[in-house]
């Protein structure tokens, strides 16, 4: 009955796609990788590549901007549909849309990455949360999916922006824990001195280590803000700018580990093994945040 | 670190020497331990770790219900440890404390070296100390010492850096430095904690914050404020399929006996008058007053239905065609009777047992005050009265629910939000970095020593120091 319903299916199955061509891509990349220095762009060992290997991986990144695209028009189109249903534009206004915003979010944060720093392995992690935020999505039941009318306290301007950055700041989260994953993946085959092709395309561990960091340096400050916008919608809605509800409290956790993660890093010891450790810990508290308190725990956020 | 070698000799140097016995080293320790990040990582993992316990344990709820769900001995643990009211705690406030301490500390200790690198740095250094650091290079050049140096200060000042250079005899040593702000900007955002801290004890110390149930048609004293409300109109607003869609107060303030401001307030849409914000919170059926009642009258000898009247809200009806006059006078959503004080309450808000008081008035000689249950019709009966009443159905009349809040340290938080998110921006997105280079002359040309360091940001700062040394070699040729 909703066309938006049709365009989240079809780019979940994009997403899907993408990751099994990043996954792919991995495969098919020779071992021929560790010998760049950080940061350096890979393009003088492009060549020296199989030939195929690079092919998929232009393809896996077509894909992956292909699907970010078709998310987006997903997006807009819930947008007028809620335009029509529910007197608000914003489409994350349910559990279901919040998701396909992070998904959105998380594959956006991703292209940049990939454009910017030009390493494709990350993708196999990345597109991977994506597309399981995506899907987790989808396997909601259909009541949650649908564009139903906001209840009032959610009826406010103050729900395009407070939601949206928060769910901004859980993307770079996201991002932190598939960046964490990857390198204790790579530190395992490093240990071992694994010489499997699996890795090869992996950029070394103080690159993905330093990315890691710089996902939560954009995640941390956002949350923050997210918060804060928070409590002054609560200021409007609810009679208090703070009122220890278990979803602003578990955000404040959230924060809080988070912001123990930033100055551990100031001192040394907490790079590399330990912080991808935590980055991991870090993004399973967000889900907690972001799913658990919704489903698990009452309070005020509980609308969905 | 760069910044902490230097920062130990700002320490309260002038406190008095009252014993002699080494209260520097005493008071560089306490500061020192204050200051920790060790400190800062312990206060922020402690204070996430009690926070969770408040989702967990519902609070601020009645013992009955603690004592239920986890049993007494449970409860009196509870009770000992504050777990009912986890973030009002002595301890919990302690650790918010210590965390404002902590940040304060270490501004204290750490913005005076920040301060003056703002303003001016150390030019000089050794060769060694270039060679030591993690981004460094050598080139030779085939210039004169000069013209290097010339070029390069202008190469830092095109990407934004702040230049120094210092000719000594025989070498020239350059520093460039940028993005201080963002050393700035953490320590803002350290700052901001006690200022949000302090808001909010400002709030809860001089503020207020209480619930309101009003009913249409009714002024209420505000005693807060010294002014009246009145509440002119309630309604609910539905969508198409049904559910709420918003639910409104026309409000009016009475200040002084005149009206002074009218404003419908809605949720997410409060009324301010004088500092005090009231907001539409809630709404429900009223428990001591209804807005009509219907009401069968039976004669007593055969049982039957002779009338059914609707009774509006304490106004005296006399019912066609029978020599009867009644009235509705008190309404209890869930009756209840105290013997001692001999009076009738709604024992809590639900309607779980509604009933109504009827004020007769039968042929003006039998006269009585009966009250009539809707679930338990045959309950009363009264005496020489030809009629049974029975209450058979009412329209609940409804009440608003107005959140009635003062908060004076609002102002504050908001200033220290401001704080927060704007040192934290800064802080992540700018980062401080230090270039040096030393411009030694050779046989044929210099030799040119450059090295950088960072507090982040490793590969970005990499990316732009190796494209720095390639335009460096490239202008070199040319």
């Amino acid at each position: 009955m909703m066309r938006s319903l049709f365009l989240f299916d079809m780019t979940f199955w994009l997403y899907l796609a993408a990751l099994g061509l990043y996954v792919a891509y991995l495969f098919a990349k020779r071992p021929a990788m560790q010998m760049i220095p950080a940061g350096h762009p890979i393009e003088d060992l492009e060549g020296r590549d199989g030939a195929w290997a690079t092919q998929l991986g232009q393809v896996a990144t077509l894909v992956t901007v292909f699907g970010w695209v078709l998310n987006t028009v997903a997006l807009t189109t819930r947008a007028f549909e809620r335009m029509e249903h529910s007197g608000t534009f914003a489409p994350w206004s349910n559990q279901f849309e919040a998701m396909a915003y992070v998904s959105w979010a998380i594959i956006l944060g991703y292209v940049l990455l990939e454009f910017r720093y030009r390493i494709k392995a990350v993708g196999a992690f990345v597109v991977g949360i994506g597309f399981i935020a995506m899907g987790a999505a989808s396997l909601l039941p259909y009541r949650y999916q649908t564009a139903e009318p906001l209840v009032p306290a959610l009826n406010s301007y103050w729900i395009y922006i407070h939601v949206s950055v928060t769910l901004t700041s859980y993307a770079a989260f996201a991002m932190a824990g598939g960046l964490g994953l990857m390198y204790l993946f790579k530190e395992r085959a490093v240990n071992r001195g694994s010489q499997s092709r699996f890795y090869a395309a992996f950029p070394d561990l103080e690159t993905i280590d330093e990315l890691g960091y710089k996902a939560i340096m954009l995640g941390f400050p956002l949350l923050a803000f997210g918060i804060i916008l928070g409590a002054m919608w609560a200021n409007y809605a609810w009679g208090g700018y703070w009122s220890w509800d278990p979803k602003e409290t578990w955000s404040l956790i959230v924060w809080l580990i988070y912001g123990a993660y930033i100055h551990a890093r100031m001192t040394r010891g907490w790079e590399g093994h330990k912080a991808a450790i935590y980055a991991i810990f870090g993004f399973l508290m967000v889900i907690f945040c972001f799913w658990g308190v919704n489903f698990l725990l009452s309070g005020l956020h509980a609308y969905a | 670190m760069n910044d902490k070698p230097d920062a130990a000799s700002d320490v309260s140097a002038s406190a008095p020497r009252t014993s002699g016995l080494g209260w520097e080293e005493f008071s560089r320790e306490v500061v020192d331990f204050f200051a920790s990040i060790k400190l800062a990582m312990f206060l922020f993992i402690v204070l996430a770790m009690t926070a969770t316990i408040g989702t967990v344990i519902q609070q601020g709820e009645r013992p009955e219900t603690y004592v239920q769900e986890y049993g007494e001995e449970a409860y009196r643990w509870f009770l000992r440890l504050g777990f009912t009211d986890v973030y009002h705690t002595w301890w919990f406030t302690s650790l918010l404390g210590l965390l404002c301490v902590n940040s304060l500390t270490c501004f204290h200790k750490r913005f005076p070296s920040v301060w003056r690198s703002m303003r001016q740095d150390k030019v000089s250094v050794s060769l060694a100390f270039i060679q030591g650091m993690k981004q460094q290079t050598t080139l030779s050049l085939n210039q004169s010492r000069d013209a290097v140096a010339e070029r390069l200060v202008k190469l830092f000042a095109e990407k934004g850096y702040r230049v120094l250079a210092k000719s000594d005899p025989g070498e020239v040593t350059v520093y460039a430095t940028k993005g201080i702000m963002g050393r700035v900007g953490a320590h803002v955002a350290h700052l901001s904690a006690t200022v949000i801290v302090l808001g909010g004890l400002l709030g809860s110390y001089y503020g207020f914050q209480e619930f309101g149930v009003c009913l249409e048609g009714q002024t209420y004293h505000i005693p807060r404020g010294n002014f009246d409300l009145r509440v002119d109109k309630f309604w609910i607003d539905y969508h198409e399929n049904g559910s709420v869609k918003s639910y409104n107060s026309t409000l009016t303030v009475i200040d002084q006996g005149t009206p002074t401001t009218t404003k419908t307030i809605t949720v997410n849409d409060p009324l301010v008058y004088k500092g005090i914000w009231f907001y539409q919170s809630s709404y429900g059926d009223a428990w001591d007053q209804i807005e009509a009642a219907r009401i069968n009258i039976k004669e007593k000898g055969s049982d039957k239905i002779i009338a059914t009247v609707d009774l509006e809200w304490n106004k005296e009806k006399a019912v066609d065609g029978l020599p009867l006059k009644m009235k509705m006078t008190d309404f209890v959503a869930d009756f209840a009777f105290n013997s001692t004080e001999k009076k009738v309450f709604s024992k809590t808000a639900e309607h779980a047992n509604p009933a109504i008081r009827l004020a007769v008035d039968e042929r003006s000689s039998v006269q009585s005050t009966p009250w009539v249950f809707y679930h338990y019709p045959d309950l009363f009966e009264i005496k020489d009265s030809a009629y049974q009443f029975e209450f058979i159905g009412y329209q609940p009349k409804k009440f608003t629910g107005l959140q009635i809040a003062r908060n004076p340290g609002i102002n504050m938080v908001w200033i220290g939000c401001t704080m927060l998110v704007v040192g934290m921006t800064l802080s992540s997105l700018i980062y401080h970095r230090r270039l040096w280079a030393k411009i030694i002359p050779g046989e044929s040309g210099v030799t040119l020593h450059l090295g950088g360091t960072t507090h982040k940001s490793q590969i970005d700062f990499q990316k732009e120091f190796r494209k720095l040394t390639e335009k460096i070699n490239a202008q070199a040729q040319s």
